[in-house]
Parts: C-alpha cells; structure tokens; sequence
C-alpha cells in the first residue's frame, strides 16, 4: 500500500506559518486566555486543530524525531491554555450559593472525616493526660521528656505571674516564634500522615505527651494555675489545630493502607483532595492561635478575665467546627 | 504507540480530540537543580530582608529610639519570612502560574496526570507533602517514591496527582537534522537525483547522525560502513564511499530534505502498527 506524505521539508515549509502564530499566541498568554484579546482566542481554537492534525500526520509519515518533538511541545502547550485548569478541584466542592462557602467547608470536612478526627483526638489527649498524671505525681518523670534545662526557667516563668505582661516587641518576636514552628508541625504533622498515618500518629502522641508533661511539672511546682490561664486563651485553637492536621494524616495514611475497591494511588488522591481544606483551616486557626498566644495570653490582662475569654473561645470553636455549615 | 516512544521519560496524554500528545517527564538531576535555584532566591530573599532590618535596627538605635523592641519585631518578621520560603514560596508560584522561578529557569513545569495545568489544591498538596519527601534527609524519600513511579512523581507528586514535565522549546531550525557542510559538487554529481527511503530506514539513519559526534570516530565510521555499502548500491549512489557516515548523511539529507517524492510508509507495516 502507497500512502502520499509530503517530503518533511515540504511539509514544514507548507505548515510553517501556523505553527509560528500558534507559538506567538501561547507565549502572549503564560498565565491563562485572561490576557489575549477575543479575537486571538477565535484564532486559537483552529490553529490548535490544525497543530493537533499536524502531529498526526507528523507521525504517520515517521518524520525526524526533532520535528515531531517540537509538535508534540506545541500542542501540548496549546491544550494546556486552551483547556484550562481541572475542575475537580477545591472550588467546585464549594456551594456558591453560601455566603461564605469556604467557612462552611472547612467544618464540614472535618465532620465527614469525624472517625480520623476522634481518632487523632485520643492520640494526642490520652498521651497528655497521662504526661499531665504521672509528672505531678513523680515530676522527674517529666525530664524524661522534656530537657531539666527548658523545664527549670519555663517554670520561674509561669510561677511570676503576669503582672509585668509583654512589650509589644516580645509579643511580635513571639507570634513570629509561634508561627514558623507551630504551624510547621501542624504541616507537618499532616504530611508525615503518607507513610500509613504512623508519622501523624508519633507527632500527636509525641507532642500530648510533652505539653501534658509540662503541664503536670509546672502545676507540680506550684504554678499549675497560672499556665492554665496561659494556655486556656489560645489552647482550644492551637491544640484543636494539631489534632485536626493529625486526623487529615491519618486520613490519608488510611487511604494508602486500605484503598477499598479502588486503586491505591487514586485512594490517596481522593482522600488528599478532601481533606486538604482542613490542613488549610488548621494552619488559619494556628495563625489566629498565634496572634493571642503573643499578644493576649502572656499579657497582664487579670486572670478571671482570660479564663472566661478563653473558654467563651473554646466553645465558639467547638460550636463552629460541630454545627456550621449543617443542611 | 509506535517505536521511539518505548523511552520512559515519556508520557502519553490523550486530548479531547484523540490527538496523543507526549510530555518529556524530568529526571530528578534536572529538578534538584531548578529545586536549588528557587532555594538560593526564597533563601537569598529572607537573607537581604534580615541584613535590611539589622540595619534598621541599628539606625534606630543610632536616633535613640527603642532598639530592643524595634529589634524584636524585625526577628518576628523574619521567623514569619523564613516559614514562607519553607511552606509558601513553592505552592503560591505553582498555584499561580504552574512553575517556580527555579523551575522556569530549567524549562521546567508541573501538569496534572491528565496533562492539564494544575491548580489551587494540587499546587497546595504537592508542596505540602514535600516534607515527607525530605525525610529522612536530601529528599531520599522522594527520590526513592521517583525511582519507583514510572513517572518519576515523588510522592508529592503521587499525592496531588501531579508530574513535573520539561517544555522542548528550542528553535525549530536548529533542532532539524541539517547537511554540514553542504554537499560539494563531486558529491551531488555522485547523488542520485531522488532517494525513496522508507520511513522506518529514514528514522533509523536519522537517530544514528543526532549521534554522531557523541559516539567516537572510530565507532561512528564502523556502525556506519556495516549498512553503507547496501544502502549506496540499491539507492544508485555513483560514487566511491570514502566516508561511510558523511555518504548516509547525503543519502539521508536527499530523501527527507530536498525535493518532493512521496516516500513510501514503512516496509514493516505488520510491525509497525
């Protein structure tokens, strides 16, 4: 059988001109068709046909392999401007109708992945819990976790009171502090999920068990009621925060362990897709914790007043995360 | 797909119009350079703003004000830079404009599976997941999940459904195999004047000249006289063959070049398909 294909030469000569327009066209447009006018975009959608033919009878002929690269380059990046970005993503699961659709996602796919969220619950509090019993009990247990030499002066701290509160320095120097690195073990608490949720599930027991260690040595000292003061204003974000990342890694590293019917990649993908809003919810809610940690929990505000603040706090946190966004 | 695709670096993606188009997969050396890149300037960045406020700080001090709030607030500052370059810099370019300066740089881009620009969540949870590619340390976690993906994904890439690809967007004329130096008089004298080559002959001569020069004279010529001779016979080559890889490159150049015979398709139809 005869088939008729131009020379490559002939063929690149007779094509050439479209090629060249279509490549002024894509790179006019890195970012999205928002910057070329209509008329180009008019332009666009035949070229792209035509380069997409091109490559076809590009390859049929078996022309070199440098031509059929440059093809396959051009239309490729055609299709990218052309055909946009997925669908599948974030945005669509919004309600657009809502007010505000991303406030009420957020709490909602924390409701969806209610089993995860218990679960980093119970590995981060009974671990405090216990850290909390046994270091009030027998306080040098609490060095076992916690280094003597950051217990000791954490402790004089706590035990002076809030009476000379913070400069407005220190608070900036700490919500700074506070955000690099409690944030990044939120993240990280989440990623770290991947590897069957054990590496989400070593960070929440790791670090319940360090602050509930804290706690009990700091109370077993005698100033237990003044870090619960400090704590109680930022704690329910901050702590809520860190179990919420944990139960989006646990999420994930179950999906790996036990796909069900699907294939596991495409499990992962899934489950990484609808629990990212809440590692984005939880790192908001770590910077909002951050911002009081700094600038209203070590402050000389009195004590009656920053417990009830805090707990006022606690329970708006609990109500949004449990009841908005309810249908 | 035909031959010439079996290569792994390479993916197929299937367009709406049944057009297969092939995305050229990068290798990990090519990512770690672009990776280094992008360190250097979110890095570089939070350097000159701290060397900005250590300098501020001391004008400060130089006027009498409060150095040590002033100072505190500037460390605040750059504790929050320094969480950017590790968790904002990479996901807010690639949610941007789907590549990084660094990326960009080496002709790099990141596609979802589907060959499509990604997005929002997948710039996010691929960037999000880079800390478990850097354990244990250097990103061996992710070059191990590169090395057993076929796709070269580290697992980042797994998670959001992702692949970093690299844009060939080099000039067309330099790209197309060309005759140097042109034919002298002697050799067109000696060139039939057309060559019907088929096109599983023209794709294999045409691999072997992008080669040549990278294999080693002696290799070149040897490779070359093995096929030469039958070669030269059957098209009517009229001429001795003192360089068997300069006379394929004149075969080569007459059959896909000059003129405009039609070629027949490949003799190994059968295979082929």
């Amino acid at each position: 059988m005869k088939t008729s294909a131009p020379k490559e030469s002939a063929f690149v000569e007779r094509r050439r001109g479209d090629w060249d327009e279509l490549e002024a066209l894509i790179h006019r447009a890195p970012r999205g068709l928002k910057k070329i006018e209509p008329l180009a975009i008019a332009r666009l959608s035949p070229l792209y046909r035509d380069v997409c033919a091109d490559l076809a009878r590009a390859r049929a002929a078996k022309y070199s392999a440098p031509l059929l690269e440059y093809l396959d380059t051009l239309t490729a990046s055609a299709h990218a401007l052309l055909y946009g970005r997925p669908t599948r993503a974030l945005a669509t699961r919004l309600d657009k109708t809502e007010r505000l659709p991303v406030l009420a996602a957020f709490p909602r796919a924390v409701r969806r992945r209610w089993r995860a969220v218990l679960l980093a619950s119970a590995l981060f509090f009974v671990p405090m819990l216990i850290g909390v019993l046994v270091s009030t009990l027998d306080p040098t247990f609490a060095f076992k976790i916690v280094p003597q030499a950051m217990l000791e002066p954490l402790t004089e701290a706590y035990a002076k009171g809030f009476a000379d509160g913070r400069t407005s320095g220190d608070g900036a120097l700490m919500a700074g502090f506070y955000i690099n690195n409690n944030v990044g073990i939120a993240l990280r608490c989440f990623a770290l999920g991947i590897f069957g949720g054990l590496g989400s599930a070593i960070y929440l027991v790791h670090n319940g068990l360090s602050i509930g260690a804290i706690l009990g040595y700091v109370a077993s000292q005698g100033a237990g009621g003044n870090i619960v003061t400090f704590i109680v204003g930022h704690g329910s974000l901050e702590l809520g925060a860190i179990v919420l990342a944990g139960g989006a890694g646990l999420s994930i590293g179950w999906s790996v362990v036990a796909p069900g019917d699907k294939r596991r990649v495409d499990a992962l993908q899934d489950a990484a897709r609808d629990v990212v809003v809440i590692v984005l919810g939880a790192a908001v809610m770590l910077l909002m914790a951050a911002a009081i940690e700094a600038f209203w929990s070590g402050s000389s505000v009195p004590t009656a007043i920053k417990r009830s603040v805090g707990g006022a706090l606690a329970v708006l946190v609990l109500a949004y995360l449990g009841l908005a966004g309810r249908r | 797909m035909s031959e010439g695709v079996l290569i792994d670096t390479v993916v197929s993606i299937e367009t709406p119009e049944h057009i297969v188009f092939q995305h050229r997969v990068a290798g990990p050396a090519r990512r770690a350079m672009a990776h280094l890149v992008d360190l250097v300037l979110c890095y570089g960045a939070v350097f000159v703003v701290g060397v900005l406020i250590a300098i501020a700080a001391l004008g400060a001090s130089s006027i009498g004000a409060a150095i040590d709030d002033a100072l505190k607030l500037g460390v605040g500052l750059l504790l929050v830079l320094l969480f950017a370059a590790q968790w904002v810099w990479f996901a807010a370019w690639e949610s941007l404009r789907g590549d990084t300066p660094g990326k960009r740089a080496f002709g790099l881009r990141v596609v979802t599976t589907t060959g499509r620009p990604i997005g929002f969540t997948q710039a996010a949870l691929r960037n999000l997941l880079r800390a478990a590619d850097l354990l244990p340390s250097a990103y061996l976690a992710g070059v191990v999940a590169m090395a057993i993906s076929p796709r070269f994904q580290r697992i980042g890439d797994l998670v959001a459904g992702t692949l970093v690809v690299a844009d060939a967007r080099v000039a067309r004329s330099q790209q197309r195999f060309a005759l140097w130096p042109p034919p002298y008089p002697h050799e067109l004298a000696a060139l039939p004047t057309e060559v019907v080559l088929d096109a599983d002959e023209r794709s294999a001569i045409e691999l072997f000249l992008r080669r040549v020069g990278a294999l080693g004279v002696a290799r070149e010529q040897e490779l070359a006289s093995m096929i030469v001779e039958s070669f030269a016979r059957r098209h009517g080559f009229q001429g001795p063959i003192l360089d068997p890889v300069r006379t394929l490159a004149l075969l080569y150049d007459r059959a896909a070049n000059t003129g405009r015979v039609d070629a027949p398709p490949s003799s190994r139809t059968g295979l082929a398909a």
